[in-house]
């Protein structure tokens, strides 16, 4: 039985510097760069999934085509035109600024506001600069839990629970 | 004015445009649509969504449009690569023709330049700020790895990160034998370097005086009988990062003067070599000496001593910490029974006690040997009294652990007779338990039963 490949637009969400575009690059590519280059508008990029079963049990294959926005640092510049017929997105905070995580609350509202439907998963990244017990990690985890959001700590760098993540959105996108 | 007027205008602009049906497909464009497109031939006919993945998701969009409902849709900076590697930007938009047939006008304009220079201003403000993200986390990193919250402790703690944010030159580490001043080291690197920069350690005191000039320095092919090759020093080695020498007391003092002439100048020759190098590192130098006595004694250069000592950073010795004496005790056996796979977890009331009541002279560096050597001996989840054996090494030998101590003799020394005399020790040590002994020289129990039978101890 053939899948049926189905396109999916996702955002990745996050303040600069979190590492949306590491997580892309590593996903979608399998590399990463130390150095930094900031990202202005979007950038879309695919990927084919592997072939999953759906809660009917249809084979089906998620075409992703993943926008890498910029981040949600400039007030002025409404993102808003971004998110329109996106099914879910990557929301991504980084462990070492707790900006990063401040911020959630706006991103997930300015988004859900115009892709009210959409799947969700949180990732806290950069896991590989802190240790366990960061305090970072400790008020994610609490926030994911509050809002019943899938989350998981990653690191694009060492490439761990990057494809997970991936994975888990599209697991949620086949519902 | 006409139609050409319009295409005259935007073909001269470099805009791209497209008029779609409403399947969205292409029905005529001009040239410049290729160069924003995925595709570069047969866009007629093409699928929108195709040339352009970023359209992808927007039908809502096109049917308002459609039903005009809506006037135009735009998106802006869409970054795509162009043939040549390079980033281009586009805004586009979607307006309403009316028109039945052709329903859609795709319009899409460069922006690379704009873009650019709003690259180059983000990119400025943001490094900063992620760079302040980095620091911090590796901070936090040293808070957690020097244990305790006795006032002695947490005054090091202030130091070693007050230490990490200045870019000084040059730190004196002092404090007893055992006290940790190799790890303080490390952190210190650690947050003020970044993940890639070279740590080179030293200990001037394992190595004789000759190699360690021409370890410290390098030497050139012909500097002397044996060198055969350039020999890059650890000078250069660290260039970028921190050059940690330990037990630096036991420096000669020609050596001291050469040390600082590279510190007055950052600038160096390797021995056999008539040119400077110059390199830029973090010296991080250690001693549990009373360097200033030395100096009275003529033992070590004031000259020296004074450009060291401009920011000297004390190591507390264990014995004056109090209750922390039980943290780091606590932490120690959580990892080393990680290690260890064994499900100890805790020291009990007289085992902490006795603890309290020794006094350390080995420092933290004991108080690790001794738990590793509980946890061995420990049966139960606690760590009993019993199973500290305290003092028994450290009594006549208050510097920490033997192998500090040994050095091989001037004659040399049959390497397979200390193995057979270490297993004999080990086994009576333990009783003859085998696994045991295998404990106490961190061997597997596999490997142990193969160096006894080399030896015919079977
Ligand atoms: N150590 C570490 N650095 C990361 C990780 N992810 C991203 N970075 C770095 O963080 C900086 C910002 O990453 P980037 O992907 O450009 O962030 P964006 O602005 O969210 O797209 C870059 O210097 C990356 O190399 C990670 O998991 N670990
Ligand atoms: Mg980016």
């Amino acid at each position: 039985m053939t899948a049926t490949r189905i396109q999916k637009k996702i955002c990745m969400l996050g303040i600069f510097g979190v590492g949306k575009t590491s997580m892309v690059r590593r996903f979608v590519f399998e590399k990463f760069d130390d150095s930094y280059l900031s990202t202005i508008g979007v950038k879309v990029n695919q990927k084919i999934l592997p072939p999953q079963e759906n809660s009917e049990h249809k084979m089906i294959q998620h075409n992703l085509l993943i926008w890498d926005i910029e981040g949600f640092d400039d007030k002025t510049k409404p993102l808003n035109n971004y998110f329109i017929g996106s099914a879910g997105a990557l929301v991504v905070a980084d462990l070492t600024r707790m900006e990063s995580i401040t911020s959630l609350p706006t991103i997930f509202e300015t988004f859900q506001a115009v892709a009210p439907e959409a799947k969700l998963v949180l990732v806290g990244n950069k896991m590989d600069l802190v240790d366990k017990e960061a305090p970072t990690l400790v008020e994610l985890t609490q926030f994911a839990a509050e809002g019943d959001i899938a989350f998981l700590p990653t690191s694009a760098k060492t490439g761990e629970n990057v494809e997970a993540a991936f994975q888990k959105l599209g697991l949620l996108l086949a519902d | 004015m006409d139609a050409t007027f319009f295409k005259k205008l935007l073909d001269q602009n470099s805009f791209g445009y497209a008029f779609l049906n409403q399947d969205l497909r292409i029905r005529t464009h001009n040239r410049h649509l290729a160069r924003f497109s995925m595709r570069d031939r047969n866009l007629e006919m093409a699928l929108l969504t195709d040339l352009f993945p970023e359209t992808v998701g927007l039908d809502q969009i096109f049917e308002e449009i459609f039903e005009q409902k809506r006037f135009s849709f735009e998106l802006t900076h869409m970054n795509r690569e162009s043939d040549e590697g390079q980033t281009i930007y586009f805004n586009f938009f979607l307006y309403g023709t009316g028109n039945k047939d052709i329903p859609y006008f795709f319009l899409v304009e460069d922006k690379t330049r704009e873009a650019e220079l709003a690259q180059e201003l983000s990119q400025r403000s943001n490094e900063i700020r992620l760079l302040e993200g980095l620091l911090s986390a590796r901070s936090g990193n040293v808070s957690a790895r020097i244990w305790g919250q006795s006032l002695p402790i947490e005054n090091l703690r202030a130091q070693i990160e007050k230490m990490g944010r200045i870019p000084t030159a040059t730190i004196l580490l002092q404090g007893e034998s055992g006290t940790g001043k190799s790890m303080a080291a490390r952190v210190l690197h650690e947050s003020s370097h970044s993940s890639d920069a070279p740590f080179i350690e030293i200990n001037c005191a394992a190595i004789p005086e000759t190699l360690l000039e021409s370890e410290l320095f390098g030497y050139n092919k012909g500097a002397f009988t044996n060198a055969v090759t350039d020999k890059k020093g650890l000078l250069e080695e660290a260039d970028g990062g921190t050059l940690f020498l330990d037990e630096i007391g036991e420096m000669s003092l020609p050596l001291q003067a050469k040390l600082l002439s590279f510190l007055e100048t950052r600038k160096f020759r390797s021995l056999g070599s008539t040119s400077e190098k110059e390199v830029k590192i973090r010296l991080i130098a250690a001693t549990n000496q009373d360097l200033g006595a030395m100096v009275k004694e003529r033992r070590f250069r004031e000259d020296l001593f004074y450009r060291l000592n401009v920011v000297r950073i004390q190591l507390p010795p264990l014995r004056d910490l109090g209750d922390d004496i039980l943290i780091i005790a606590q932490n120690f056996i959580l990892t080393l029974a990680a290690e260890f796979k064994k499900p100890v977890n805790s020291l009990d009331k007289p085992a902490a006690n006795k603890l309290l009541n020794h006094n350390w002279p080995g420092n933290i560096r004991e108080l690790r040997n001794a738990i590793e050597r509980a946890l061995i001996f420990c049966e139960g989840q606690k760590i009993g009294a019993d199973d500290l054996h305290l003092g028994s090494l450290q009594r006549d030998e208050p510097s920490s652990s033997p192998l500090d101590r040994f050095k091989l003799p001037k004659d040399g020394l049959a390497f397979a007779a200390i193995e057979k005399k270490l297993l004999e020790d080990a086994l009576k040590m333990s009783n003859g338990n085998q696994s045991r002994a295998a404990q106490l020289l961190q061997l597997s129990r596999d490997t142990f039963r193969y160096r006894l039978e080399k030896h015919d101890l079977i």
